[in-house]
C-alpha cells in the first residue's frame, strides 16, 4: 500500500537568467491518508514549489510524484485539471472566491467542472456551507462578508467534491489571530474526520497546530517529523534571503 | 455545462453593460448598415422591375434602318417570325403617328395619346380586348382605310362612351372609329398615362400618309421571355442576312435591360456592402481588444478556475461563447436598428427624392446572414483571447494582481 502523497527525489529548477534556482532540490517524503502535516519554510525555501506540486499546479523537472499512486508527472494539462478537480481541495491566503458569483454559485464551481448536475450541486453546495455555519448567507456575494466568512466559504468550496487531499496555503495569513485560530480549528476537525490535510505556513506557532512538521530550506527537507519535537521549531537560520529565488514564499 | 457556460458569460457581459454596449458598437453598425444597403438594393431592384414590366418584358422592339437600298420589308419581318414560332409569338409594325399633328375630337385637341399604326394582329398581341365594334382587319390595311380603333379612355373622354362609328380627326386627316377597346387599367384615375390612352391606325394608311416607304418600326411579343436572347438574335440573324450590315437595324429587349439593370444594381450593392462590412471588422477587431483586457483582469479568476479543475477548453469555450454572445447581441440590435432605419427610410424617402417608388425592403435572408456574420465575427475574433486566457500557467495566474 503506497502513501497517498509521496515524493521521491523530485527537484524543480527554474532558469534565471545564467543561474539555475534549485527551488526543490531532491525531496523525498510520504505523506499518509488522514494525516495533519505542516510543510514550514522561509521565503525561498521551496515550500511553494511543494506546494504546487503536490497540488498537481506544476509538475517536477526530476524525480517522481506520486499522488494515490499515480505518477503526476507523466500527466497532460487535461489529466491533470481534472485531478485537480477530484483529488485536491485548496485553500488559499487571499481566499480566491469569483467575486460576481455568490457564495452558493462559488462553492458550485468545482462541482460544474465536474459535470454534477444541478439539482445535485445545489444539494451538496448547500450541504457544505451549512458545515461551515454560513447555510443562511447562500445568496451573498463575497465581499458581502468578512475575511474569516471568506475563508470558510473557501474551505467549503475545497470541500464540496470531498477531495484526497485539503492543501492549505497560509490559509492564516490575511486574518487576525482569532479567526485565525477558528479557522485552525475547522481544519483541525477536518482531520479529525478523517480526511489528509497539508498546511503550507511560514508560522512555526501555527505549523505546530499539525500533528507534523516538514521542515524546508534552500529545496531541501532539514526536519520531518513530529511537531512536538523541540527540533521542530528550531529558529530559522538567519542568514539573509537570496532574493529572487521564488516570486513568492 | 454547456449551459453553465451560456449563463456565465450573459451574467459577464451583463455586469459591464457600458463596456459590452460600446464593444458591440461597431457591429450594431455595421449589421445595420448591411441590412439598409441590401434591403436598398431589393427595393430598387424591385422598382427597376416595375417600371421596366410596364414597358413590357416580353416584348422586343425591332427597329430598321436599311442599308443603302437594301431593307427589309413588313414581309420580310413575318417571314422570320413564321419561322421561329418557338421564339416569337407575333409582331406588328408600330409606327407613331402622333408627330403628325395632334388628335382633335370636335373642337378639343387631346395630347399625350398614343397614336400608333399597326398590323391586324396588334390587338390580339397586345392582349386588347373589343369591346364595341372589330378590330381592324387585313382589308383595312390592304386598303389603306382611314378607320380606326380607340382605347377606353379616349372613348369615355371624348366621346361619353359613344365613340363606335363617330369620327375623329389627326392632323389633317379623318378616320372613322371602327372599334372600341375593352380597358386595359381598371382604375379610371389610371388610365391617362395607360394604353387605355390610345388610338390604332392601319399601318398602310399611316405609311401613306406620311410618305414613309418602309417600316422602320416594329414590336415583336416573345413566346418564352426567359429566352429573351434567343429571340433577339434570330431576329438580328434574319435582318443580318436580309441587309448584310450590323448598322442597318436594332433590336432592344426590354428584359434583357432589366437584367443589365439588375446586374449593375446587384454590382453596386455588393460594393456598398462590401463597404459596410468594414466596420463588421472594425467591430470584430473592438470585439478582440476587449476580449484581451477582459482576459488580463481576470487573470487571477483564470487561475483560481483551473486551480479548482477547469480544462483548457472549459475555458477557451467560456471566452469564445462571452465574446460571441457579446457580437451576437450586437447582431440583435443590429437588426432591429436596420428595421427600424428602413422603415423611416420608406416614411422619408418620398419626402427628400420627391414621388420616388424605391422602399427599403430588407429580405429575411439579410437578416438571418447578417446574424450568423456577427455570432461568426464573435467566434472568430473571440478565438485569439479566449485561447490566451486558457494557456495560462495556473501558478503566475493565481499569483497575479
Amino acid at each position: 500500500m503506497s502513501a497517498l502523497i509521496e515524493f521521491d527525489e523530485v527537484c524543480k529548477y527554474y532558469q534565471m537568467g545564467d543561474t539555475t534556482v534549485k527551488a526543490a532540490d531532491h525531496i523525498t517524503m510520504k505523506i499518509e491518508k488522514g494525516e495533519f502535516v505542516a510543510i514550514v519554510g522561509q521565503s525561498g525555501s521551496g515550500k511553494s514549489t511543494c506546494m504546487n506540486i503536490i497540488g498537481c499546479l506544476d509538475v517536477p523537472t526530476a524525480g517522481t510524484y506520486r499522488l494515490n499512486g499515480k505518477d503526476v508527472g507523466k500527466m497532460s494539462r487535461n489529466e491533470l485539471a481534472a485531478i485537480r478537480n477530484e483529488m485536491l481541495g485548496f485553500i488559499f491566503q487571499q481566499y480566491n472566491l469569483l467575486p460576481r458569483l455568490n457564495l452558493m454559485e462559488n462553492v458550485e464551481v468545482p462541482l460544474v467542472y465536474a459535470g454534477v448536475p444541478r439539482a445535485e450541486r445545489h444539494a451538496r453546495a448547500r450541504e457544505v456551507l451549512d458545515q461551515v455555519g454560513l447555510g443562511d448567507k447562500l445568496k451573498n456575494k463575497p465581499n458581502q462578508l468578512s475575511g474569516g466568512q471568506q475563508q470558510r466559504v473557501s474551505i467549503a468550496r475545497a470541500l464540496v467534491r470531498n477531495p484526497a487531499v485539503i492543501l492549505a496555503d497560509e490559509p492564516t495569513g490575511a486574518l487576525d489571530s482569532h479567526t485565525g485560530r477558528e479557522v485552525l480549528g475547522m481544519l483541525q476537525q477536518l482531520h479529525d474526520e478523517g480526511h489528509t490535510v497539508v498546511l503550507i505556513t511560514h508560522d512555526n506557532s501555527i505549523a505546530v497546530q499539525a500533528d507534523r512538521i516538514i521542515r524546508l530550506e534552500d529545496g531541501q527537507v532539514v526536519y520531518d517529523g513530529d511537531s512536538h519535537a523541540p527540533e521542530a521549531i528550531v529558529q530559522p537560520t538567519l542568514l539573509p534571503e537570496e532574493p529572487g529565488k521564488e516570486g513568492k514564499a | 455545462m454547456i449551459i453553465e457556460t451560456f449563463r456565465q458569460a450573459i451574467q459577464n457581459v451583463w455586469s459591464n453593460k457600458l463596456r459590452t454596449f460600446l464593444t458591440m458598437l461597431g457591429i450594431i453598425i455595421g449589421v445595420m448598415a448591411v441590412i439598409v444597403i441590401v434591403g436598398l438594393g431589393n427595393g430598387m431592384t424591385q422598382s427597376m422591375r416595375d417600371s421596366f414590366s410596364s414597358l413590357g418584358t416580353n416584348t422586343l422592339n425591332i427597329q430598321v434602318w436599311g442599308y443603302g437600298s437594301r431593307t427589309a420589308s413588313v414581309d420580310d419581318l413575318y417571314k422570320i417570325v413564321d419561322q421561329n414560332r418557338d421564339l416569337i409569338q407575333a409582331i406588328s409594325p408600330e409606327i407613331d403617328f402622333s408627330g403628325t399633328g395632334s388628335l382633335k375630337i370636335g373642337t378639343n385637341t387631346y395630347r399625350w395619346v398614343t397614336i400608333n399604326g399597326v398590323d391586324e394582329h396588334y390587338t390580339a398581341m397586345r392582349n386588347f380586348q373589343i369591346a364595341q365594334g372589330r378590330g381592324l382587319q387585313y382589308m383595312d390595311i390592304k386598303d389603306n382605310k382611314q378607320v380606326c380603333i380607340i382605347g377606353d379612355y379616349i372613348n369615355r373622354v371624348a366621346f361619353g362612351g359613344n365613340g363606335l362609328g363617330q369620327t375623329l380627326k389627326i392632323g389633317a386627316n379623318k378616320f372613322r372609329i371602327v372599334g372600341v377597346l375593352a380597358a386595359k387599367v381598371s382604375d379610371p384615375d389610371m388610365q391617362e398615362g395607360s394604353d387605355d390612352n390610345s388610338v390604332f391606325l392601319p399601318y398602310s394608311t399611316v405609311m401613306r400618309l406620311s410618305n414613309q416607304s418602309t417600316v422602320s418600326n416594329y414590336t415583336a411579343v416573345m413566346a418564352d421571355e426567359s429566352r429573351a436572347n434567343e429571340a433577339k438574335a434570330v431576329v438580328e440573324n434574319g435582318l443580318l442576312a436580309l441587309m448584310g450590315s450590323e448598322n442597318s437595324y436594332y433590336v432592344y429587349s426590354a428584359s434583357e435591360w432589366l437584367e443589365e439593370m439588375n446586374k449593375m444594381i446587384n454590382m453596386v450593392i455588393v460594393v456598398l456592402t462590401g463597404i459596410a462590412s468594414i466596420s463588421l471588422l472594425v467591430g470584430g477587431i473592438g470585439i478582440m481588444n476587449i476580449m484581451l483586457v477582459s482576459v488580463t483582469e481576470r487573470t487571477r479568476e483564470i487561475g483560481i478556475r483551473k486551480a479548482l479543475g477547469a480544462k483548457e477548453r472549459t475555458i477557451l469555450a467560456q471566452f469564445v461563447v462571452e465574446a460571441a454572445t457579446t457580437s451576437a447581441l450586437g447582431g440583435v440590435l443590429g437588426i432591429a436598428l436596420g428595421y427600424i432605419v428602413s422603415m423611416a427610410a420608406n416614411k422619408l424617402l418620398p419626402i427628400l427624392a420627391g414621388g420616388t417608388d424605391i422602399t427599403v425592403s430588407p429580405s429575411f435572408n439579410s437578416i438571418a446572414v447578417a446574424f450568423g456574420i456577427s455570432v461568426g465575427i464573435g467566434v472568430l475574433f473571440g478565438y485569439l483571447p479566449a485561447r490566451r486566457a486558457a494557456r495560462l500557467n495556473p501558478i503566475e495566474a493565481l499569483r497575479y494582481d
